[in-house]
């Protein structure tokens, strides 16, 4: 793949509708411009093999969703109810108490008769495309140092995110978009941007922080808009810049840097509009509106769509600031309510997906960083908090779309749920699954710095060839 | 691949893309030979008996390469490009038009005298440290935050300030580099206690401190010392032998010894003079007093139950593997101390512990089995008087188990105490046995695993129960603030802890598996035969004479190599902080061995090596294209240009503009605060929340060591000019300074204040042709709306009068938000903030968030809109409006939900407001919320989101000459030195 392409095949590339129109019609000076030969630090590029996905989601239920209540049936706590859990021990955080059975039904679904509960009622309609990976595990029941190592691979070190490491890779198809989004609603979660940090690599592929509770584009995006120059004025502006650039040019023979930052104007002008456009999503018509629904996080779902298919690489969706799934007291009733926020939205995306032919070749990753203890919290009185702890021995995520063989249930936690035992799955068999997918040997997808050439998976993981289609 | 890999060299990545490696997975045995090992040689400095060209010896080293590759140097630059990179380069700032005059006159006269005086004058201007200051923080990861930390901890450090302007100053004042490095690594022991230089100690103690793992927090110091100080990549043998280099795993752990042997310790530099920051600091320390006596007090009585927890390790993660503990619990911190305590005594006849030790030896732990072993070893020692007496008493009775042992042990330590106790009660005071005074001594050893070590609260939170640390925590967290608050200079030091146990090898770096025991002591590839293990303390100060000793082969040599790159954008190494097997050799090797040789020669001193190099030829040769032979410019036949980093381009436009501020030390500014026209190097460095300007202008990332910064060329870098204020208000303020002239006379002296230079005919005419247009688009402009009605502020909501109680403008404008200070939450209204659409509410009642709609004229209004509150969490907000003629004419309590608030036939006159209120609900927590309102009046509407503007004046349109201003201030020529 030449990343060095041709100034037309730029602009097709660059999925321009209206910008491209009205810069082709605003610009004098542009046109007269160098042919560009400096490539940007996210021209796409080709993985190492032919991918089954060009893209990810990643819906992140910050605060670790309770597995055997949604995606992890555990038919033994109802008859344990109240008792013990036989066996060790397992220390988690705080102190839990006796068996704790779930509140919800859990039904087979679709075709495959693969299990959920109806929390997820209706992202349950495409079981058949879902696969559950139900032995995860980590390594501390600790939300910062699981938040790091599901995002980065490393508990405690700083090393680059999944989603910066996929941009370095692949690059992205829009120049005029950023590469990786993180939205969440309300502010930032637990951590903050180091969950979507781009560590030593350049800062290009941190991911981009959008809070969706905003709806104005300018408060979305930093800079997006000038206060102090319209439109027609900023062209004009620009065409003496890029006038007085091409004298300065001139003298000084062929030099990429110049011709690069000359360029990056062009893009940012361009950047300006598309990325209005992408976020606007009183664009979409009111049916698709009503499908994702006029919440926050139908919102946010729909504007990651309206990325995805705008070329951006790599979306993050956070359920919200700080942790709203770590549901150490009466989960039952704050379980219903955040899964109710994003069944629709989940659901609503992947039929969409589906419907603009993007599902086969969009991978979407659902998960928190760590599962909850089938026993219950106990107070320091040592009384029932009808919650659940953290749990890092055993935990489910699941993933659907491109390349993923669906209605799978891979791997299994013990009886109770909390110990993955069977096929036991770590944060680095998942990342290199997902790399897999992308069409990188996650051994190979490396950086070298500080003497050592790291990647995101350190020094394991094992592709999970039975999830894979 | 293909395509992939010519990206990353274009982007200057490629060095870093790690190609499929050979299998070597162990240094070759003649790793020692590698040249970075040896000591640099002195050699013969070339001789060009045939060329004028060469100044200085390097330029000799310099052409003779240049020669063998068939190349010869590009001419001299003229005089305004010298300048201007001799001032960028050692200044960070541009000259005036003044001084180009004023060098061009004096190089007329005598070109080597005129630069010679030049180069002494940019090095003795306080902006020389400023800029190569910055270098330096590059490399040690500055930051004026700890990184993510709970929120019991203060999150800014108190001794960042301090350690940035040391390092300005070390520069300024020329500091030998050896003594530079020393005082950063030791100068708790090299200097008096109440010396400013401990300020230096930053280096080590300013990384990030993630989340108080000690290994972690040892790794990224021992990290931060051998890459910047040797070049080598010494954090790569943490988990096994370094692939590469000759560095043992054992090494590392001498080095983890070493920085494991102090605690950190936070110092108020001079005399604190503000009464409330001591009154803080006295409340800490009374109330940490107190809860260290209790702690001891349980870890004493409860010595029995410590002594189990050893017999089910497994039980008791490592650090990392935090639970929430109460004073009830076992503390997993003090069962790790016992364990480390008694891996240290077994064997060496502990006259308390012996027991303990042989007996823990014994499979199975109890019943029949164990009681006939024990009986058989315990023997012998029950007549040995080397034993402690009690002890000895206590194991007469046969023992069936270890847990028993461990009640025994409990026993003996509890009864005497209580021995211990009454003999210092009776009258006189009897003496107590040698056997009680020696338990007695061993429970309240200060080394004691049954004690907390006495040192500040953040190497000791977790030998606390939670709550314990984070009361403790909070207390110095007030401390902290207030010395943050009144600008109190501070450092955070090492102080060497009063025993210094050997560090174990953790087998594959997990703390769990320790090995082999190792010494505290330096690197055996740069020990020599010589090599012994350290005897003073932990060993720091020897560690870091034994870098900067001058036969060290790499100091010397990696300092050059970091100068010579910051001077020409590479090194003579291209991987300045990694001179081991696997670097690029050097493009010069002669002149890198002959430039680290001459340092040495010169006092280390670093002004020194800047004269040498930028009075050489070389560095005044003009700037031209690589060479097709020479892609990377690495053989330098010309000056190879470089893009200024975003420091030198802030500062840059802010001088220009004149409006640069010379206020230089002390407090952090906020760098995208408006009124903030300090040098970037004073802006506020958050680890946590770098402005995403610094992320996106490749700043160095304050996580981590950086030598060398990416330089990437992105579209957000040209909207940050485009859109963001900065640029503008510096537009704003060019277009005011180039006065009440002609527009040609305008357009020159727009020039010469950016560019130093007047411009071409050419540049001029497209200026004018420029203005004029941009004259003629103002004028078909609608003319700009009158101001608006809108204003943003705090204040409180009267509940008993329905009236609004206070309104005060909220003082700080984001460029999309008015909030109560520079970043949130800060100032007396914490959280509150107003956006086009909604915001948040103040942290009390009291600071309510109001926007204030006035009526222009005479006027009969409706209004409404729709208060909207999202999350499910917290108790939600309420919201009001109040005019100033009727009282409150609407209300609303809204959580998860929305509430229309509105109402018509207002009657008002000119200069009544209408007050759109929103507060919290019962307490604070997820109290976002959206509302926009929208007063109107026949066809008049105030709508307010598209009324919400910035400060008066910083939106307003730029006219055509700050247009200009503005383009300018954006070329390529303002961006690149050459």
């Amino acid at each position: 793949m030449n990343p060095f392409h041709s100034r037309r095949d730029f602009l097709r590339r660059s999925g321009m509708g209206l910008g491209a129109l009205l810069l082709a019609t605003l610009s004098q000076s542009a046109a007269a411009a160098a042919p560009p030969s400096a490539p940007s630090p996210l021209a796409p590029r080709a993985p190492h093999f032919a991918p089954r996905a060009k893209r990810v989601i990643h819906f992140f239920l910050n605060g670790g969703p309770s597995h055997v209540d949604t995606f992890d049936p555990k038919p033994a706590l109802t008859r344990y109810a109240g008792k013990p859990i036989p066996g060790d021990y397992l220390r988690t955080e705080r102190k839990t108490g006796a068996a704790f059975p779930s509140p919800f039904a859990f039904r087979p679904r679709g075709q495959s008769g693969l299990e959920i509960s109806d929390l997820f009622a209706r992202t349950a309609a495409h079981a058949d495309d879902i696969a559950v990976i139900r032995s995860m595990h980590a390594q501390v029941p600790n939300h910062e140092p699981s938040l790091m190592l599901m995002n980065c691979g490393d508990s405690v070190q700083v090393r680059p995110s999944f989603g910066a490491w996929t941009l370095y890779g692949l690059g992205s198809e829009n120049q005029n978009l950023p590469g990786f989004v993180a939205m969440c609603p309300g502010g930032m979660p637990i951590k903050d941007s180091e969950n979507w940090q781009s560590a030593f690599l350049p800062g290009v592929f941190q991911g981009t922080f959008v809070d969706p509770q905003h709806r104005e584009v300018a408060q979305l995006i930093e800079h997006i808009r000038s206060p102090h120059a319209d439109v027609p004025t900023q062209r004009r502006q620009l065409d003496l810049l890029q006038e007085l650039n091409a004298a300065h040019q001139q003298q000084r023979g062929n030099d990429p840097r110049l011709e690069a930052r000359i360029q990056s104007f062009e893009l940012a002008f361009r950047m300006q509009l598309e990325a209005s456009d992408a976020f606007d999503i009183q664009r979409e018509p009111a049916h698709v509106r009503a499908a994702y629904g006029d919440t926050v996080h139908g919102r946010q779902t729909l504007i990651a769509r309206r990325l995805l298919e705008r070329g951006v690489r790599f979306v993050q969706l956070w359920h919200g600031a700080g942790q709203p799934w770590d549901h150490h007291e009466n989960i039952e009733g704050n379980i219903r309510t955040h899964s109710n926020d994003i069944d629709g939205p989940i659901a609503a995306l992947m039929t969409d997906l589906k419907q603009r032919g993007l599902f086969e070749d969009t991978l979407i990753l659902w998960g928190g960083e760590f599962g909850r203890t089938p026993s219950v919290e106990l107070s320091d009185g040592g009384k029932s908090k009808l919650g659940r702890d953290h749990n890092h021995y055993g935990f489910s995520v699941w993933i659907a779309g491109g390349g993923v063989r669906g209605g799978t249930a891979y791997g299994a936690t013990d009886e109770f749920g909390f110990r993955a035992v069977q096929n036991r799955t770590s944060v680095h068999d998942l990342h290199a699954t997902l790399l897999h997918l992308l069409g990188f040997d996650h051994e190979r997808l490396t950086y070298r710095q500080a003497g050592r050439d790291f990647r995101l998976t350190d020094v394991s993981g094992e592709v999970i060839r039975d999830v894979l289609a | 691949m293909e395509g992939f890999l010519r990206l990353l060299a274009f982007i200057g990545l490629a060095a870093f893309l790690a190609l499929p490696d050979s299998t070597q997975a162990a240094p070759p045995p003649d790793a020692h030979l590698h040249w970075a090992f040896q000591p640099p040689r002195r050699v013969q400095v070339p001789s060009q008996p045939d060329s004028t060209w060469p100044r200085t010896e390097i330029d000799a080293f310099i052409l003779a390469r240049l020669r063998s590759a068939h190349l010869e140097p590009a001419p001299p630059a003229d005089p305004r490009t010298l300048l201007r990179r001799l001032s960028f380069d050692l200044t960070g700032l541009p000259p005036t038009r003044a001084d180009v005059e004023a060098f061009n006159s004096d190089f007329e006269q005598d070109r080597p005298a005129a630069i010679h005086r030049w180069v002494d004058r940019l090095l003795a201007s306080p902006a020389y440290g400023e800029r190569w200051g910055r270098h330096w923080l590059d490399v040690a990861r500055f930051s004026d935050t700890k990184g993510y930390v709970y929120g019991r901890e203060e999150r800014r450090f108190i001794h960042a300030p301090a350690y940035r302007d040391w390092v300005i100053q070390a520069f300024n004042s020329n500091l030998p580099y050896d003594r530079f490095l020393q005082l950063q690594i030791a100068a708790d022991q090299l200097v008096a206690p109440d010396s400013p230089d401990l300020a230096a100690m930053g280096f080590i103690t300013i990384g990030r401190r993630f989340l108080g793992v000690t290994h972690d927090i040892i790794d990224d110091r021992i990290d931060v010392v051998t890459r910047t100080t040797l070049g080598l990549t010494v954090t790569c043998a943490r988990c096994h032998d370094h692939k590469y280099d000759p560095i043992p795993t054992d090494d590392y752990y001498s080095l983890y010894g070493v920085f494991h042997g102090a605690d950190d310790l936070p110092v108020a530099l001079g005399e604190v003079h503000d009464a409330n920051a001591r009154e803080r600091l006295q409340a800490y320390h009374s109330k940490q007093a107190e809860r260290l006596g209790e702690a001891n007090a349980r870890l004493r009585t409860r010595l029995a139950d410590y002594l189990v927890a050893q017999l089910e390790l497994q039980n008791y993660p490592e650090e990392g593997f935090e639970q929430i503990l109460s004073d009830a619990d076992i503390i997993p911190h003090s069962v790790r101390r016992w364990r480390d305590f008694l891996r240290q005594t077994r064997g060496t006849r502990h006259p308390i512990f012996e027991p303990w030790h042989r007996l823990s030896a014994i499979e199975p732990r109890e019943g029949a089995g164990f009681a006939g072993q024990a009986r058989a070893i315990l023997e012998p020692l029950l007549s040995d008087a080397h034993f402690n007496e009690r002890v000895r008493l206590a194991f007469q009775r046969p023992v069936t188990s270890m847990r028993e042992v461990a009640a025994r042990y409990g026993e003996t330590f509890q009864a005497a105490e209580v021995d211990f106790t009454a003999a210092a009660k009776v009258n006189p005071p009897a003496v107590p046995s040698a056997a009680v005074a020696q338990l007695h001594e061993f429970l309240h050893s200060p080394d004691s695993p049954t004690t907390v070590p006495d040192t500040a609260i953040v190497n000791i939170e977790y030998y606390l129960p939670t709550p314990i640390g984070e009361e403790l925590n909070k207390l110095r967290a007030d401390v902290d603030r207030r010395w943050l608050e009144v600008g109190q200079p501070a450092a955070l030091i090492l102080r060497d802890r009063p025993s210094q146990p050997n560090p174990r090898v953790f087998r594959r770096g997990s703390p769990s598996q320790p090995a082999q025991e190792v010494t505290r002591q330096f690197l055996g590839i740069l020990s020599g035969s010589g090599r012994r293990p350290f005897t003073q303390g932990s060993g720091r100060l020897e560690l870091a004479r034994a870098i900067t000793d001058p036969a060290n082969p790499l100091t010397a040599r990696v300092l050059v190599n970091r100068v010579w790159q910051h001077h020409f954008g590479r090194g003579l190494v291209e991987t300045p902080s990694d001179l081991g097997l696997r670097a690029q050799p050097p493009s010069h090797p002669e002149l890198l061995d002959w430039l680290a040789l001459r340092f040495i020669e010169d006092g280390w001193s670093i002004k020194s090596l800047h004269r040498r190099i930028v009075l050489s030829a070389v560095y005044q040769t003009a700037h031209r294209p690589a060479p097709e032979s020479d892609p990377n410019h690495r053989l330098l036949s010309a000056f190879p240009g470089h893009r200024l980093e975003f420091e030198q381009v802030r500062d840059a436009m802010l001088a220009v503009s004149g409006e640069l501020s010379l206020a230089r030390g002390g407090k952090s500014s906020e760098l995208l605060d408006a009124a903030n026209r300090r040098r970037t190097v004073y802006a506020f460095v958050d680890r946590q929340f770098l402005p995403g300007v610094l992320r996106t202008f490749d700043f160095a990332n304050p996580d981590l060591h950086v030598a060398v910064r990416h330089e990437t060329t992105v579209p957000q870098q040209g909207l940050f000019f485009l859109n963001g204020p900065f640029a503008a208000q510096r537009a704003r303020k060019l277009a005011i300074s180039s006065g009440n002239h002609p527009a040609s006379e305008r357009i020159r002296r727009l020039h010469q204040a950016l560019f130093q230079r007047s411009p071409t005919d050419a540049e001029l005419a497209t200026g004018l042709r420029f203005l004029q247009q941009a004259a003629e688009a103002d004028a078909r402009r609608e003319k700009p709306p009158e101001p608006s009605p809108w204003l943003h502020g705090s204040g409180e909501y009267d509940e008993a009068a329905r009236r609004l109680k206070s309104f005060k403008p909220l003082p700080h404008f984001t460029g999309t938000a008015w909030q109560g200070a520079e970043s949130l939450p800060g100032g007396e209204t914490g959280w509150a903030q107003l956006t086009a659409t909604g915001g948040h509410p103040g942290n009390t009642r009291a600071f309510a968030c109001i926007r204030r709609w006035t009526a222009p004229r005479n006027v009969t209004v409706s209004f409404s809109g729709t208060l909207v509150h999202e999350p499910t969490e917290g108790d939600g907000v309420r919201g009001f409006v109040i005019s100033s003629r009727h009282g409150t004419l609407a209300s609303a309590s809204v959580h998860h939900g929305r509430s229309e608030l509105t109402g018509s036939a207002l009657q008002l006159e000119a200069g009544d407001t209408l007050d759109f209120v929103v507060d919290i609900g019962v307490g604070l927590g997820f109290d976002q919320f959206l509302w926009n309102p929208v007063v109107t009046s026949g066809s008049s509407t105030w709508d307010a989101a598209r009324g919400f503007t910035g400060p008066a004046n910083s939106n307003q349109p730029l006219d055509p000459w700050e247009q200009y201003a503005h383009v300018l201030l954006l070329t390529n020529e303002f961006a690149f030195v050459d």
